[in-house]
């Protein structure tokens, strides 16, 4: 097997600790930039695309958060401890990273970090619980009967993410499924959640919740911004927590 | 950790720029250090009423029909200092029992409101009276820079280049306006009359108002226009080949008067299209309002450092600009705008803006020594606490040995 490809980066700022910027599902490291170069004075930005998103080509078929941890780890200088701030999708990989390689991470920020479960009403589960039986039974339809519910059945169900994620289909079902639990309690840097108050894809329920488990968080929710427009409106408010936080992280 | 000081942000306003304060508004809270500051919105609406609620940080909200907004709250500013000494607003809601007095104590107002009413000094002056501390110049300063003619006079008493006018006052009721005195008054002002001339109102900040005359007919009718906004009017000799050039200027911490980068603004025609464009919302992918501040903007409607001024003129717009500063003793971010003659490279102060759009901030972000819109927040407000807190001193009859009614 030929060694895999390297993660596109960019980097803004020439001095002072790393930072590692990882963006959300359906970006690419320009989704960060806004916040990053508000560091561009203090510490070396490196905003890169994670496979399958601008200029990274794909890891194999269904690589997991855990996959994208270990590649992470190889790309970045050995005796160099990160500091690794993850929108969304990114904080999934974050959080992995921390968990495996204690000694490798300073600090983490999760900027509306995904990665738990949410807490759902009972009528939302047996909801879901029964689109799921439709869609194994349009698949098991397909299969025996070659129709062609089960493309019919991601139309009209599907979410958008699921719908344009091409070849990273498996990735995104064996993330949105996963669980990060046991990590989460295995994080043993400090960490910094920020969550929007009016975040409907990672509520400050999921902050609240990963705050409980880590051994050393703290978790900030900002008023008035949601999942995405935290990281433009948000910039400032994100730039002073971050700086007041890494300001307490002895090695950062 | 200390306690949360509240800043409120009043926007909006009895002004022709009430839309773009909205922006400033929202920017600065947007640009608030939320582990020092709770950012308090506050919405004056164009009838002059004010309101508050969380609904006033969503871009898309606005035009707010206020008076039918269910989540928002009416507010007026409590001008008597309470015994606690925090300043406050008052609410009053309908309940079961009547009417119902709650008070919104905060620390700090942030005028951010363009032209009339806001930034001339008026607003200042009652924050004054109230003994309320606000960011920014003080009342004299606002009123000052808000004085076109006040304010080249005392940029020439500085040495600072401007250009000649000619102030003409609002003729009594009844009466007209003589082209004959016009005519000579014109001539001792400039020696000879060369058309075109610019008329402009003399107290208002923006383009509103503002016209060009090509005969002595069209500057009657310009001043005319200009009267219809304001009772004084001034003439100035028209400046070919125009090119404008901006800068901010504040005192920094340390005391020092700093200036930030020059940035040039597009012109006026470009600055259609580019409304056309983006503002109106046509382009797919183009920047979308709760999207702001977007750095896209921002470099779309100017040019930052442009390259081709000279270190003579470089220094000419940053010294300037400074001795303006400190003349009329002005604070907070202030942007001061220069005229240039594109062929002979001669330059000119034109106005100075105590409240410029977006505090000017992407102007401090481009500086040789860049200051983000994050600490220029924190350093306003902080010298806005300084400044209210320096302004009288002692206010009790016995420091002034004027004491008439003695307890006891």
């Amino acid at each position: 097997m030929k060694s895999p490809a390297p993660w596109h980066v960019e980097t803004i700022g020439s001095t002072g600790t790393p930072l590692v910027w990882l963006h959300g599902w359906g970006y690419d490291h320009k989704g960060l930039g806004r916040i990053a170069a508000l560091f561009e004075a203090r510490n070396i930005n490196q905003l890169y695309d994670l496979p399958g998103f601008g200029q990274t080509p794909m890891m194999h078929e269904g690589a997991s958060t855990s996959d994208y941890a270990d590649r992470l780890v190889e790309l970045s200088p050995k005796d160099q401890k990160s500091v690794l701030i993850g929108h969304s999708y990114g904080g999934r990989i974050a959080v992995q990273y921390a968990a495996k390689y204690p000694d490798r991470v300073s600090a983490i920020v999760l900027i509306a970090g995904a990665g738990l479960q949410r807490k759902r009403s009972l009528s939302f589960k047996i909801k879901a619980s029964y689109l799921r039986m439709i869609g194994r039974l349009a698949r098991l339809s397909d299969r025996i009967v070659k129709t062609n519910l089960r493309e019919a059945y991601t139309a009209r169900f599907g979410s958008a993410d699921y719908k344009n994620a091409g070849p990273l289909r498996a990735t995104l079902v064996s993330a949105v499924t996963e669980n990060l639990t046991a990590e989460a309690a295995n994080v043993k840097c400090p960490v910094l959640l920020i969550y929007g108050a009016e975040d409907t894809d990672a509520p400050p329920e999921i902050g609240k919740h990963y705050a409980k488990l880590m051994q050393k968080a703290r978790f900030v929710e900002l008023a008035g911004y949601d999942h995405h427009d935290i990281l433009q409106r948000g910039a400032y408010q994100c730039e002073a927590l971050i700086k007041s936080f890494l300001k307490e992280i002895p090695d950062a | 950790m200390a306690a949360q000081k509240v800043i409120a942000v009043v926007f909006g306003g009895r002004s022709v720029e009430h839309d773009v304060s909205v922006l400033t508004g929202l920017q600065f809270l947007e640009a608030l250090d939320p582990t020092k500051y709770t950012g308090l919105p506050v919405y004056i609406d164009p009838l002059g009423q004010w309101w508050t609620g969380s609904a006033l940080t969503k871009r898309s909200r606005y035009p707010i029909a206020a008076g039918t907004a269910k989540d928002l709250t009416q507010l007026t500013l409590d001008l008597a200092t309470p015994a606690s000494g925090r300043p406050q607003f008052i609410t009053f809601q309908k309940g079961l029992m009547g009417e119902k007095r709650t008070n919104i104590p905060f620390d700090l107002i942030v005028p951010a409101i363009h032209g009339s009413n806001g930034e001339d000094g008026t607003l200042q002056g009652l924050l004054e009276f109230a003994d309320i501390p606000y960011i920014g110049c003080r009342s004299l300063g606002s009123a000052a820079t808000m004085h076109k003619i006040f304010a080249k006079n005392a940029a020439r008493a500085a040495g600072i280049n401007v250009l000649p006018e000619l102030s003409v006052k609002r003729p009594a009721k009844g009466s007209f306006l003589d082209p004959a005195t016009l005519e000579a008054d014109l001539k001792s002002a400039f020696g000879a009359i060369e058309f075109p001339l610019i008329v402009k109102p003399c107290n208002l900040g923006s383009s509103v108002g503002v016209g060009k005359a090509d005969d002595m007919d069209a500057v009657i009718s310009s001043l005319m226009t200009a009267f219809r906004l304001d009772n004084e009017a001034l003439v100035e000799p028209f400046v070919a080949n125009l090119v404008e050039y901006n800068i901010a200027v504040r005192r920094a911490p340390t005391g020092a008067t700093v200036t930030s980068a020059i940035e040039r603004p597009v012109r006026e025609a470009e600055l259609l299209d580019f409304k056309n464009k983006y503002l109106a919302g046509g382009a797919p992918g183009g920047p979308k309002l709760d999207a702001a501040p977007s750095e896209g903007m921002v470099s779309l409607n100017r040019t930052l450092n442009p390259s081709e001024l000279s270190d003579k003129q470089n220094s000419f717009i940053r010294t300037s600009a400074s001795k303006l500063f400190d003349q009329l003793s002005l604070a907070g971010s202030v942007r001061v705008d220069f005229l240039c003659n594109e062929k002979t490279g001669e330059i000119w102060l034109n106005e100075a803006n105590t409240i410029p759009g977006s505090f000017a901030y992407f102007l401090w972000e481009a500086a040789a020594k860049p200051i983000s819109f994050l600490t220029l927040t924190d350093e306003l407000i902080q010298e806005g606490f300084a400044l209210s807190a320096a302004r009288l001193g002692a206010t009790d009859t016995k420091s002034g040995g004027a004491t008439i009614f003695a307890a006891g």
